[in-house]
Order: C-alpha cells, then sequence, then structure tokens
C-alpha cells in the first residue's frame, strides 16, 4: 500500500510504556491491612505489595533468617476472627499463635495443659460438678493482651458470648451452641460454664478450640462491636489477643507476618514468625532445600523430594486425626441422583453391599501410592491416637473374593451398576476416589464408577444440601481429640451424618449402637469408656458407613537448625506452635 | 464495527461448470504440494491423524474407557525408558506414550466438532444478517461485535468455567467463542455479491434468492472459510490444551493439556517428561494446521491481510 | 472529517458494546454456574447457605442482582472475592501492577525482536535468513505457551539453576517503597541496583515466554510488508537514482513496513493479555492472570466477572485506538459499513 513517506509511525511500545506509567500512578498507592489501620485509601504505600520469594541455590552453611522463623503454608486464610473461621481451614494456625483458650494441648500429647484458666478443670480438683454440667475455670491475673488492654475473665465470657451472637453460618459456633447453656463471670478470677448436658469430651473437644479463643471486650468494641450475623471486617483481618505472638501484616496472597509478645504471661517466643504462602509443594520443597523456608507444609507424596536432601530432616509424627474416607449415602432420593447413575434407592442399606465395597478396595494402591506408605487403615471410627484405638482391632483389607461373594449375594453381580462419587479435584480425594473407581471396575466390568472431581467450592455446595445428591463421595474427617466426637458426628444414627445420610436405613441395629455412644459420652472412667468403644468398633466392622481409605501420618519437612521441633496433630494443621521452636 | 479493507475479488472464481473447478482444485493441490514449508504441514497432519484414527491399533486401549489415562499405582513417576514406559509415566502411573497417542484422538475429535459446530453456526447467521440485512443484520452484528470485544482464551475461560470441567463443556465454551469470524466471513461474502452486477442478471433470468446463494455465495465463501477452518483446526487444540492446562478438563482424561498441567509439578524433582512429550504434541498438531493454513491462505488469496 | 466522525460513531457506540458484554457475562456467570459456591464451607447447613445467600445479596431477583453489579462496577464496588478473601477492588491494583509490567516487557520484546528479525528476515528474501525467519514466524504462532514456558522452565530453573520464578526475592522488594507498582520503575525512583536487578533477572523467562508467539506475529508481518515495500516503484526509483541500498531500506522501505506493523502490534495487546493467565500459573507470577485461574477453578464469580469486564474494556478501547490509527495512516480504506 502506498503511503505518504513523511508519515513516522512511532512503535506503539513506547505507548504503551507512557500508558503504563499513567495507569500505574493509579495503582501507586496500594495498601495491605497492617495492624492498627482502619481503612485502606489514603495510607502510604506499603513497605511491601507482597511478592513470592526466589528460589535458587541452596545455600550452604549458616542459618539463614535468624531472628524469624519461616514457615511455607500451603494455602491462605479466609478469616482470622475465631468467630468466623472455619475448622480445618488456614486461619486456624494463625489463631492458634495469637490468641490463648482456657486450656490447651500439651505439646506431648491429648494431654490438657492451662492456658489462660491456671487450673484444668476436672473431677478430682473439683472443678468439675459432680452431675458433669457444671465447669469453673480459675483465671490468670494479671494478663493484657497485644494493645495493653487487660483480660479477665469477663472478658472470656464476652468472647464466647460473641461468638454466640455472631453466629456466623460459616464459623465453628456449633461446638458452643450445641454444648452450652449458660456462662459467668462472678469475678473477675472466675469463669463458670454449664452444660446442656454432660459431655466428658466438653474440654478437649470444645474448650481447646479456635472458636473458644479469647480477646478483650474494649479491642472488640472500639472495632466494630458486635452485630447479631453480620461479620466483623476488621478482626477477620487484624486480630488482637493475648498470645505468644502479636499479628503485624498480611500480605494477601504472599504472607503473614508476626513479632514476639514480649509481655507474654508464659514463655515468650524466641524468634519473629514470617507465614509464606506458597501453594506450589515444589516451590516449597525447593525453599526448604535452599534454607529460604524452615518448616513447610508438607504432602506425604512428595517426602521423597526432600528426604536425605543436605541440611533437611522429615519429621514423623503421629497420625493426623483426619482420616481420608469416602461416604456412603442411604437416604438419596433416586431421582436426584446424576442420570448415569443405576442404582435403588436402598442401594447401601444392604450391609453385605457396603462390606461388599469395603472389600473391594485398594488401600495398598492408596497408601503406597498415595500417600507414599505414610499411613495406614483405620479402624472404625477410632483414628490411631485416640482413646479406644488399638492395633487388634478389626480393620479391611482389600479381599476381592470375598468382595465378589458379597456382591453375588446381593445380588448385583450379574447386572452390574453404575455408580457416582463425587470428590474435590487435584488433591488426595480424587485420588481415594480414582483408586476406588479402579478397585471397582477391575473386581466387575459390569461395575462402572464415575468420579466426578469438581472445584472445592462446588463440592461444599454439594455437600451443604441436604439430602446429598450423589451416592457417595470423598472427604476427610474433621480432626477430633476425643472419640465421642467421631462417633458421634460419623456413626450415631441420629448425629449430624447419621440423618442426613439416613443411617438408619442400613444399621441391623440402630439403637443399640446410639446408646452405646450416648453411654460412653457421660462415662468419665477412660478404661470403662475405651471398652465400650472398642466394641462398638467390632461392630461397626460388621456394619459400616464408611470406607476408611486411610489415615495420614503426620510428616513435616524442616531445616536441621530447627530446635525444639513438635508436632501435635491435635493443634489444628500445620499442627505447630512455633513459640516453641529456635534455630541455631 | 472493525474497520475492513475494501473487499476484494476473491482471487480464486469457483463460479463456473464442475470442471472448471475440478481443474482448479488440481492446480491447487499441486500447488501446495511444491510449498516446502506446507509440505511439511500436510505430512505431520497425515501422521498425527493417522495416530489419532488408528490409535486402538497402537497401543492398547484402556479399560473400561479408553479415553481416560490408564493409572498404574505401583509405577509413579518412572522415566522414559522404563521397560513397558517408552516414554516414562505420570505422576498417577499413566503411560505417557498412551497419552501422546490417544490424546491425537481426543483432539481430532474436539476440533472436528468444534469446527463442524462454528463453521454451521456462522454459516447460518452470516447468511441470515447478509441477505436478510436491515435490523437484523445490525443485531447480529453487534452481537458479533460484543462477541469479539472479549478475548477469546478469556471467555472460553468463563464460559467452560461456569459450565463446568468437562470435555463436552470445553466443547461449548470453543464453539461459542469461535463461530463469529465465519459469521463476518460468509456476511461479507453475501453482501458483496448482492452488490454485484451478475446477482442482480440472475435475477432478471428468474434464480430464486436459495440458487443465487448455492451457485454464487457458497461457492466464493467457501475460500476463505476452508482457511479459517484449516487454522481453527490447529486453533482450537491450542485453546483447549490451554484450558485443560488450566484445569477445566475432566480427571484422568488422555488430553495433552490434561497430561502437562498434571506433569508440572515434577519438573522441580527433575521429572521433565510427563510434560515435554504431550506438550510436543500440541505444538505439532498446531504447527501442522498453522502452515497447512497458512500456505492456502498464500495460494487461494495472497492479497488478503487477515486482522485478527 | 471522515475520520471525526468514524471516530464519534465509535465512542457512541462503545457503551453499547460494554453493556452488551457485562449482559453476556452477567448471564453467563449467574445463570450457569453456581455464584454462592464460593463462600461456603463444607460443613454448612441448608439454613446457613441461605443466610450466606442473603449476605451477598443472590436470594434477589436476577434484574435486581444485574443492576446491583452494574451499578457497583461504576461506583467501585466490584464484589467480594473469595479467592483473595477481601474485595476484589482492593486486590485489583496490586495484581493489575504485576500483569502490566510483565505485559509491558514481553511487549518490549517482541517489538524489538520481532522488527528486528522481520527486517533481516525481509532484506534477504528468500534466502536462508528469510526462510528461517518464516520457520520462526509460524513456530511462535502454533507455540503453545504453557509448553514454551515449561521447557525454559526445565532449562534454565531446573537444569541451569539461573532463573528464579515468582516475582521478586521477597526481602529485596521490602526494602525498597512501591509509588507505582511496577517494580522495575520503583527500583529505577529508588535508586536501589540491587533491586533493579532482582527485578529484571525475574522478569526475564516470564517475558520472553510472554512475548515468543508475538515476537512471531510482528516478525511475520514486519517481513512481508518490508517485501512488499521493497518492490514498489519508488523504491525502484530510489536506487535507479543510485542510492546505497541499506539506505533505501532505512529511509524509504523500512518506515512504510512499519505502518501495517504499527496495527499488528496493537492487535497483539489481545494475544498478550490472553496470554499473561497461563503465564502468569506457570511462572507463579502474583498478577491478574492467575488471579483468573484460580477464580476460574475454584467459582469465584465476583472475580471473573470483574476481570472479565475489565479486559474487555481495555480489548475494546485498545481496538478502538488501532482501528482509528490505522484509519488515519490509510486513507484509502473504507470507514465503517
Amino acid at each position: 500500500m502506498k503511503l505518504r513517506s513523511n508519515v513516522n509511525a512511532r512503535p506503539l511500545s513506547v505507548t504503551l510504556v507512557v500508558l503504563a506509567m499513567v495507569v500505574a500512578a493509579c495503582t501507586g498507592d496500594t495498601t495491605d491491612t497492617t495492624g492498627g489501620a482502619d481503612t485502606t485509601d489514603g495510607g502510604e504505600a506499603t513497605t511491601t505489595t507482597g511478592e513470592t520469594t526466589d528460589t535458587t541455590a541452596p545455600t550452604t552453611g549458616g542459618v539463614s533468617n535468624p531472628d524469624t522463623f519461616v514457615h511455607a503454608a500451603d494455602d491462605e486464610p479466609t478469616s482470622l476472627d475465631p468467630a468466623q473461621v472455619e475448622a480445618g481451614e488456614g486461619g486456624e494456625t494463625v489463631i492458634l499463635q495469637v490468641f490463648d483458650r482456657l486450656v490447651e494441648f500439651s505439646p506431648e500429647g491429648p494431654d490438657l495443659v492451662p492456658g489462660l484458666a491456671e487450673e484444668v478443670p476436672s473431677a478430682d480438683n473439683g472443678l468439675i460438678s459432680a452431675d458433669g454440667l457444671t465447669y469453673t475455670f480459675p483465671i490468670r491475673a494479671g494478663v493484657v493482651d497485644h494493645l495493653g488492654n487487660p483480660v479477665d475473665a469477663t472478658d472470656v465470657r464476652f468472647s464466647w458470648d460473641r461468638v454466640l451472637t455472631m453466629d456466623l453460618p460459616e464459623s465453628n459456633v456449633g461446638l458452643l451452641a450445641d454444648n452450652v447453656a449458660s456462662t459467668e463471670a462472678p469475678d473477675a478470677e472466675t469463669f463458670v460454664v454449664t452444660l446442656n448436658q454432660p459431655n466428658a469430651a466438653f474440654l478437649n473437644s470444645v474448650v481447646t478450640q479456635s472458636v473458644a479463643s479469647i480477646m478483650s471486650e474494649e479491642f472488640v468494641e472500639a472495632n466494630g462491636g458486635v452485630a447479631a450475623g453480620q461479620p466483623n471486617e476488621f478482626i477477620a483481618t487484624n486480630p488482637v489477643g493475648t498470645g505468644p505472638y502479636v499479628f503485624e501484616a498480611w500480605n494477601r496472597g504472599e504472607n503473614m507476618l508476626f513479632t514476639v509478645n514480649e509481655d507474654y504471661w508464659g514463655t515468650p517466643a524466641n524468634l519473629d514468625l514470617r507465614i509464606e504462602i506458597v501453594p506450589d509443594p515444589d516451590v516449597r520443597v525447593l525453599g526448604v532445600r535452599a534454607g529460604d523456608y524452615d518448616t513447610i507444609e508438607t504432602d506425604p507424596s512428595f517426602v521423597g523430594e526432600v528426604e536425605g536432601a543436605e541440611g533437611v530432616t522429615v519429621f514423623q509424627g503421629e497420625f493426623l486425626l483426619e482420616p481420608i474416607h469416602i461416604g456412603l449415602n442411604l437416604n438419596f432420593p433416586a431421582d436426584q441422583l446424576p442420570d448415569t447413575d443405576t442404582i435403588p434407592a436402598d442401594f447401601f442399606n444392604d450391609p453385605r453391599i457396603r462390606q461388599a465395597f469395603n472389600y473391594a478396595f485398594d488401600y495398598n494402591a492408596f497408601i503406597n501410592g498415595a500417600l507414599g506408605g505414610f499411613g495406614a487403615p483405620t479402624p472404625f471410627y477410632l483414628p490411631q491416637g485416640v482413646l479406644g484405638y488399638s492395633e487388634d482391632l478389626p480393620v479391611y483389607e482389600q479381599d476381592l473374593a470375598s468382595a465378589e461373594e458379597l456382591f453375588r449375594e446381593a445380588g448385583v453381580w450379574d447386572e452390574g451398576f453404575t455408580i457416582s462419587v463425587i470428590a474435590e479435584q487435584a488433591n488426595l480425594f480424587e485420588v481415594a476416589a480414582l483408586v476406588l473407581k479402579d478397585s471397582l471396575e477391575g473386581l466387575n466390568p459390569n461395575f462402572s464408577v464415575q468420579v466426578l472431581a469438581v472445584a472445592e467450592a462446588q463440592f461444599d455446595e454439594a455437600f451443604a444440601s441436604d439430602p446429598l445428591p450423589y451416592a457417595m463421595w470423598v472427604k476427610n474427617a474433621d480432626p477430633f481429640a476425643d472419640p465421642h466426637a467421631f462417633m458421634n458426628e460419623y456413626i450415631h444414627p441420629d448425629g449430624n451424618w447419621g440423618q442426613v445420610h439416613g443411617f438408619r436405613n442400613g444399621y441391623q441395629d440402630a439403637d443399640q449402637i446410639a446408646s452405646m455412644i450416648d453411654e460412653a459420652s457421660i462415662i468419665t472412667d477412660p478404661d470403662e469408656r475405651e471398652a465400650i468403644y472398642q466394641e462398638l468398633s467390632a461392630l461397626l466392622y460388621e456394619d459400616p458407613m464408611w470406607i476408611i481409605a486411610g489415615n495420614e501420618v503426620a510428616v513435616m519437612a524442616h531445616r536441621d537448625w530447627v530446635q525444639g521441633f513438635v508436632m501435635n496433630p491435635l493443634w489444628p494443621r500445620p499442627s505447630l506452635k512455633f513459640a516453641l521452636f529456635d534455630k541455631g | 464495527m472493525a474497520v475492513e479493507p475494501a473487499v476484494r475479488e476473491p482471487a480464486v472464481a469457483f463460479a463456473g461448470g464442475l470442471g472448471i473447478r475440478l481443474r482448479r482444485f488440481g492446480e491447487i493441490s499441486r500447488e501446495v504440494l511444491r510449498n516446502p514449508t506446507t509440505l511439511i504441514g500436510l505430512i505431520l497432519i497425515v501422521g498425527m491423524i493417522g495416530m489419532a484414527v488408528f490409535a486402538p491399533l497402537l497401543i492398547e486401549p484402556n479399560t473400561p474407557n479408553p479415553n481416560q489415562m490408564p493409572r498404574d499405582w505401583g509405577a509413579l513417576n518412572e522415566p522414559p525408558g522404563t521397560p513397558g514406559h517408552v516414554l516414562g509415566t505420570t505422576q498417577q502411573g499413566g503411560d505417557v506414550l498412551y497419552g501422546v497417542i490417544w490424546g491425537a484422538r481426543t483432539s481430532l475429535r474436539l476440533s472436528l466438532i468444534v469446527v463442524s459446530l462454528t463453521v454451521v453456526i456462522g454459516l447460518i447467521v452470516g447468511s441470515l444478517a447478509g441477505f436478510l440485512g436491515g435490523r437484523l443484520d445490525e443485531l447480529l452484528m453487534r452481537l458479533v461485535d460484543v462477541f469479539l470485544s472479549i478475548p477469546e482464551l478469556i471467555f472460553a475461560l468463563a464460559i467452560a468455567a461456569v459450565l463446568g470441567p468437562s470435555f463436552g463443556n470445553i466443547i461449548l465454551a470453543l464453539a461459542a467463542v469461535f463461530w463469529v469470524k465465519y459469521a463476518r466471513i460468509i456476511r461479507g461474502q453475501v453482501i458483496h455479491i448482492k452488490q454485484n452486477e451478475y446477482v442482480d442478471a440472475a435475477r432478471v433470468i428468474g434464480d430464486s434468492g436459495f440458487r443465487i446463494y448455492m451457485k454464487d455465495v457458497l461457492p466464493n465463501s467457501i475460500t476463505p472459510v476452508i482457511v479459517q477452518a484449516t487454522l481453527d483446526m490447529g486453533n482450537v487444540v491450542l485453546i483447549g490444551a490451554t484450558l485443560s492446562f488450566i484445569g477445566l478438563a475432566e480427571a484422568g482424561l488422555a488430553e495433552w493439556g490434561v497430561l502437562v498441567s498434571q506433569g508440572q509439578a515434577g519438573i522441580s524433582a527433575g521429572r521433565w517428561w510427563a510434560s515435554t512429550f504431550p506438550g510436543l504434541m500440541v505444538f505439532l498438531w498446531a504447527l501442522a494446521f498453522n502452515l497447512v493454513g497458512d500456505g492456502l491462505r498464500d495460494i487461494l488469496d495472497p492479497r488478503t491481510e487477515s486482522r485478527r | 472529517m471522515q475520520i471525526r466522525d468514524y471516530v464519534l460513531r465509535r465512542l457512541m457506540v462503545l457503551p453499547v458494546l460494554i453493556i452488551g458484554t457485562s449482559l453476556i457475562v452477567f448471564t453467563l456467570t449467574r445463570v450457569g454456574g453456581s455464584p454462592i459456591a464460593i463462600y461456603l464451607s463444607h460443613e454448612m447447613t441448608p439454613e446457613e447457605v441461605a443466610e450466606i445467600e442473603e449476605r451477598y445479596g443472590l436470594d434477589e431477583p436476577l434484574p435486581v442482582q444485574y443492576l446491583t453489579w452494574a451499578g457497583g462496577m461504576l461506583t467501585g464496588d466490584w464484589g467480594w472475592s473469595g479467592v483473595a478473601a477481601a474485595p476484589v477492588r482492593q486486590v485489583f491494583p496490586n495484581k493489575l501492577g504485576a500483569t502490566l509490567e510483565l505485559a509491558v516487557a514481553a511487549g518490549i520484546v517482541a517489538v524489538a525482536m520481532g522488527i528486528g528479525l522481520g527486517t533481516y528476515g525481509g532484506s534477504r528474501r528468500d534466502r536462508l535468513p528469510d526462510h528461517l525467519t518464516r520457520v520462526f514466524s509460524i513456530s511462535g504462532a502454533a507455540m503453545p505457551i504453557f509448553w514454551f514456558g515449561i521447557l525454559l522452565l526445565i532449562v534454565f530453573w531446573v537444569g541451569l539453576g539461573w532463573a528464579p520464578i515468582g516475582r521478586s526475592n521477597a526481602d529485596v522488594f521490602s526494602s525498597i517503597t512501591h509509588p507505582t507498582g511496577l517494580y522495575i520503575i520503583d527500583a529505577l525512583l529508588a535508586g536501589n541496583w540491587t533491586a533493579l536487578v532482582d527485578a529484571i533477572w525475574h522478569l526475564l523467562l516470564p517475558a520472553v515466554t510472554l512475548g515468543f508467539g508475538t515476537t512471531a506475529l510482528i516478525a511475520r508481518m514486519m517481513r512481508s510488508s518490508l517485501v512488499e515495500t521493497l518492490s514498489e516503484e519508488y523504491v525502484d526509483a530510489a536506487r535507479a537514482k543510485g542510492l546505497p541500498e541499506k539506505l533505501v531500506l532505512r529511509r524509504h522501505a523500512r518506515r512504510n513496513a512499519l505502518i501495517p506493523t504499527v496495527t499488528v502490534i496493537g492487535l497483539s495487546f489481545g494475544f498478550l493479555l490472553q496470554g499473561t493467565v497461563v503465564v502468569e500459573i506457570i511462572f507463579r507470577w502474583p498478577g491478574l492472570g492467575r488471579w483468573m485461574a484460580d477464580a476460574v477453578l475454584r467459582g469465584d464469580q465476583a472475580t471473573i466477572m470483574a476481570y472479565v469486564m475489565f479486559t474487555s474494556v481495555l480489548f475494546l478501547l485498545v481496538n478502538l485506538a488501532v482501528d482509528v490509527m490505522y484509519a488515519y495512516l490509510d486513507r484509502r480504506v473504507v470507514l465503517g459499513s
């Protein structure tokens, strides 16, 4: 095309650069939340808009970041407010460091140690009433929060009441709401709780949990107060508690910064804390090898990458208390299942079918393949580490002959069936679903298992429906310290899952199971309870409502220079209290 | 409305008898074969389509669903050269060679379905807009403009995201995005022909609109449509693999994008094979169709400049 | 003047297109998917789900929801991002800065290398450099960005250990202030050499990956229009006058070959924009693209809608600018229909 030759077209790149600078001037004053700021505009530019750390060649010799402990987490919290955080969600670990509760789990195990309460209530010291309904907590004197506000029994009551008033659907308020009848603070150093019914698991299943964390009333009132049904946006991003770490900053998508609480009532932390948010496992691996991270959220599947690396140790601890299980639904309207499913509504009512599924599953493939050997089968429903667990309890192993026999007896062998299982995509749950699929389809070509691996959000949404429109699903259990919590949640015919999934339709003797669970919850003698739970477990082996794919072992890769390393699976993931560590 | 260069006469006039058309086809084929880069493209296409069609003969199909990767939980992350796994295995024990071969089949299905759908839809919409003109034309072209204002990949991404992760939804998403080009091409041809003299002459003779359409519009449109369709055969797979890579395909599918995505995690550990081989296939597929498409464009419409 | 009319006409159509796009985006996400899913946790009862619905206004009738959302877009309330757990508007500027830096860097790489390669090939027509340029160009169009990026990572990150991933070293990054949100500019303003090196070092691989396809496109365009121009009459005249070949090239041919190239550069914008999604995933770049990818996988509709609207409006504006420039430069072109 002919053009006048005096046209001089400048490359568009220059224009783009100029444009960029203009736009940048508008994007420039971005701020991230820092402790104490109330709005995000008008602030000066922060020092970090936050970027991912780079990872290059590993360091040799010398401790990196000698004043700060750096942990690489795999996900980011959505809220740091105890009244809003979900169970098992990233915010819980921050709450663990920043807040205190009345009693805590000791680093070594399920024993309880005093927190803001000076003594752990028990029947012996009289702080638990004879009828098991009243708990009295003597509160430590002289405790202040990170802003200097004094914290006493009235603040404890305030904190718990606040959770109940806000009653946020995403929170764990149910723990308090289901158990607590009333709370009182007769004086500044005494806090009294009255329960709805006796519960031997109250202390370790409720009082130690994030939702029961304590903050000062003055702090809350000065920052948005309490409103029923409304989240408090300020506290969700600026937690202020009494714990060993003071929250400093949250650089979204990048990291969270904490400093040592010098005025902590207990043993102060040794180092400042930085929690890096690193969703990519290989970046975490490279980071710990390079010394950029001191501890990393470790998945059993990549332990092999770090094992033997210079300067890195892989700690193998107790089992996590979150067995990965596949649920069986006895309460679905047959017309609501995916179109491809051919099973009748009462498919899982027959215990032989449920047993057959349990026999068919390839536990080996899952535990040694997906979990890299860092796991074990689990009896119903007593994960390793809780009262009642014993190696002698019956667990399912893959037994294809028995599975076939049971399927034939139940009359589904020749015709076969198609069934769907829903799971979250791109994680262990999807893998468990695929193992189930391969196990069943390999057993009989007439069996077909459709794996619906969906985004977490979609899974959560489906899961929140009652009844659940899927015959099977994969998830892990929520971690509890007490066998009653597991049994009540996952086994009891009238418990949460029992009702939603129609356990009464399938249990051979639902009342017997219910009464055993109820009985064990009020007995205080641990040996008696243990006996009941073990009998229960044997019964459940014959009448399973789940397929437990396996229970993971707690593993964590950390640098050799970390001192005092200890993990307690009863603490929220990653099960670490950073205040206990040192480097050198 | 985007600016278009003055519509040029198609360099190839397909109007005329069947004999002329066959001869012209022969001429074009010879030209295609003479150009080295186009020839390479053609060979690649034949090779990959062959691989796709003969997949069950080349490698044992997985049961019960051959479109799913076989999983061998005892052979995770094997490097290439391991007995039984020439190209290695993935982190779920899937044979990379299987993924390469059956991925071709998946890609062929994807591209054929999407291109057919989009050509047909584009044909219908473009013809309606061009022939009927007036308000309908304006409305449809506005719609086309709106569709064009959202960048392709992002639009397909959003559609596949809301529909849910599955192969079928990727097909839908791509079809929803790719049809606009054909609508424009056809409409442009229709309008051009409408303005042209021999249509008036044909009308005088008494030819109905439909005959004009079949005799003049369609044959003249074929050229740019063929060029675009050839290019799209490549680009559909390219964008489809990108969508799968981001995570919008179903679990365990034997598809190149899915495999590259899965293989990513192992890279820092030195496991390069699970990503490299499937990704190479995507490249070769897109390259092949682009080479042939470009060659065709040069031969059939040497002075046309494509704007997108 | 024709051009002014043309521009005015295009500008008047712009709001219509934007509204049309917003309708499509809204319908797509609200009707096709589930907006509430991202805000749920797996423990919720149906009653709790209803509470969440109310909180985010998802129980209103659809037209009301659309107006609320559209109104919010115009006034600055872009919704709550489930993925980032923060208002979309708050998170946006940070990520925009990161993506912008990447896109501009890639653009610079593409333009510089594209024009250079195109000139090199076009001026030695049909000889080896020309063929190589052609092969390179076509590879660029067919190259899957995600594969190219992973290859580069394998070679340079894992293999040679040269290049880092991510945008910066956290300590270096936090050692300077960030008035513009663009790391390189901020480092220059602060006069901090370490930070500048850190910024460029991290930017290198992603920018090359992102720019590769565009480089090929520009090289191609440059080459073919250079070839065409070189055969024009006035170039022959210049040659006949006795001007050295190099001067012919520099003074006449190249400048005129630049014009269609400029158009292509503008069009590459769309290509670059889309490429950022994949490049940011692979190189762990904390920009808009990666955010969108997360949002897509996790059903975060607020983010998806905001991102699609933002990119579409940007795309529309750039296309308009390009078309106007094109119309200005080539007066023979038919303006509109």
